[in-house]
């Protein structure tokens, strides 16, 4: 790291740019499992994180550090190349519609994670499982979170409970 | 939060994948720096954008006004033109003097004379080569102190129009309220007494405003004449050439038919011309005569500071109404684009609350 020493996660208040290498060195992973998340697709996610950092790179020139994290912009970056993703899909499910309704997703959310919470986590909406990546895994506060989605922190707040209280309920059936 | 959702929490973060080492690789290879390309984000450009187009705006009209109140407070509209348009001809070569009489300030189109002030009742009138034909068009606004006086000074207007060889066209008397009362009288003088005309018209009560402006019509006259000698030319042609016994048939409705064309365009080229005369010679006179309340006198004279800042502002005015008829073709636009936004909003929170 050469610009700055403290964590890439935390906008600087200097406003001082971080190397993109050190960024994306960083970031990887938190890329990685939101679109892991996001898409139930690792191998889908393993492309569009490739593609994210891609397009981070090129437009690393824009990024200010004074106005959110490298995760919170990444993040943001990383939604946009799934959206286009999301609905790439649905084209291509719509023209094979037969085949693609009887392919069950078979990814893993985790490395070793649960069953029974891999399968919880597989009920959930990708919108739901979305804001679990980021406000759980990737651990974004609520204002930036909701920014990445673009959505109000309450309506933020709102989708987490619930997904986290659908996962749970879950649990609980499994416990029982 | 509860405890529970707190194990299902933990157990997340425990269990979160990491990016296999191949994606690593191809993450963090090393790659050639971009080509730099110079451009603004949206929001600074925005930042940017708006307030050099303001300055830009505000520097026209502060250019506007300087060039517009210029050194001297004075200047009469003249139009000079072959055609009666208000571009001059190259043919006219009218001179652009003034008499030297004082020289009122310009409101609008033409010269304002303030009140009260009896030595701008001398009327400053543009000369005008006595050779060229020109057409003059006067409008002169006067106040008088009651309705006795109006009817009084209705009077002696047509009257002075009578005794200068024209005539009053018309006169539009009106008094609708108590003590109120204006007059709208357009008089037709012949064109040498134009400036007698508007002179003893000065003389009926206090000058609000004067406008006047001059249109040669040399240059359309001597168009208008040599299209009427070259008609004359073709009539007398055609007319030769029919009187040929050894013409064929054929060939003479043909030239009957050219000469009949010929002696309509003849016509109506002698009629245009009189017009033309006609206009040179006769000037009109708008004139309005009324109460004080009825007529607003004109503003002070201002200074160069206040011509200045009148017209920038003025300017100013015009560009905020450009601007609003620009926002007004580009709202539908806007709107529509919002629209789309919208729905591509709403598609994406469609596509991720699909289970």
């Amino acid at each position: 790291m050469n610009a700055v020493s403290t964590s890439l996660d935390t906008p600087s208040l200097l406003g001082a740019r971080p190397a993109f290498a050190d960024v994306a060195a960083e970031q990887l992973d938190a890329v990685f499992r939101y679109l892991v998340y996001l898409t139930g697709d690792r191998a889908a996610a393993e492309d569009l994180t490739a593609e994210t950092f891609e397009k981070a790179f090129r437009s690393w020139r824009r990024f200010d550090p004074r106005r959110g994290s490298p995760r919170t912009w990444l993040c943001k970056i990383a939604r946009s190349v799934a959206i286009d993703w999301f609905r790439a899909e649905t084209r291509r499910r719509r023209r094979e519609e037969t085949y693609s309704r009887d392919v069950p997703l078979v990814e893993e959310f985790g490395d070793g994670l649960p069953g029974p919470l891999q399968e919880a986590l597989r009920e959930l909406s990708p919108a739901e499982r979305e804001v679990v990546a980021l406000r759980v895994l990737l651990e974004l506060d609520g204002p930036s979170a909701a920014r990445v989605l673009g959505i109000s922190q309450t309506a933020c707040s709102t989708r987490l409970s619930r997904a986290l209280r659908r996962l749970e309920e879950r649990m609980d059936d499994v416990r029982e | 939060m509860s405890a529970s959702e707190f194990t299902v929490e933990s157990m997340l973060r425990a269990h979160a994948p990491h990016a296999p080492e191949d994606l690593r690789a191809r993450v963090l290879a090393p790659r050639p720096a971009p080509v730099r390309r110079w451009s603004l984000p949206p929001r600074r450009l925005a930042l940017v954008a708006l307030p050099a187009a303001l300055g830009i705006a505000v520097t026209a009209a502060l250019v506007s006004g300087i060039v517009r109140s210029g050194n001297h407070p004075a200047a009469v509209q003249h139009t000079f033109g072959s055609a009666g348009s208000s571009v001059g001809s190259g043919a006219s070569t009218v001179p652009d003097t003034f008499s030297p009489h004082p020289v009122p300030s310009v409101t609008g189109r033409g010269i304002a004379v303030p009140q009260d002030n009896n030595a701008l009742k001398a009327v400053a009138t543009p000369s005008i080569a006595s050779s060229r034909l020109a057409h003059t068009d006067a409008s002169l606004q006067i106040r008088v102190g009651d309705t006795d006086a109006l009817s009084a000074a209705t009077t002696k207007a047509t009257r002075i129009a009578t005794s200068l060889g024209g005539y009053a066209k018309s006169v539009d008397y009106r008094t609708p309220r108590g003590g109120n009362g204006a007059a709208y009288i357009e008089l037709r003088v012949p064109a040498q007494n134009v400036k007698t005309a508007i002179s003893r018209l000065g003389g009926l009560g206090t000058i609000v405003s004067q406008e006047l402006s001059v249109t040669d019509l040399q240059g359309k006259l001597e168009t208008q004449s040599a299209q009427i000698a070259q008609l004359r030319r073709r009539v007398a042609a055609l007319r030769t050439a029919l009187a040929d016994p050894a013409l064929p048939d054929a060939q003479r409705v043909l030239l009957q038919i050219q000469l009949a064309e010929s002696k309509r365009a003849l016509a109506q080229r002698l009629s245009a011309r009189r017009g033309t005369v006609t206009s040179g010679a006769t000037a009109r006179i708008s004139l309005v005569i009324g109460t004080e309340k009825a007529i607003a006198p004109v503003a002070h004279h201002r200074g160069r500071l206040g011509r200045m800042l009148h017209s920038a502002v003025g300017f100013l005015a015009l560009e905020a109404m450009v601007a609003l008829y620009a926002l007004i073709v580009i709202s539908p636009l806007a709107l529509a684009a919002a629209l789309v936004w919208l729905w591509r909003r709403r598609s994406v929170e469609r596509l991720l609350h699909a289970s």
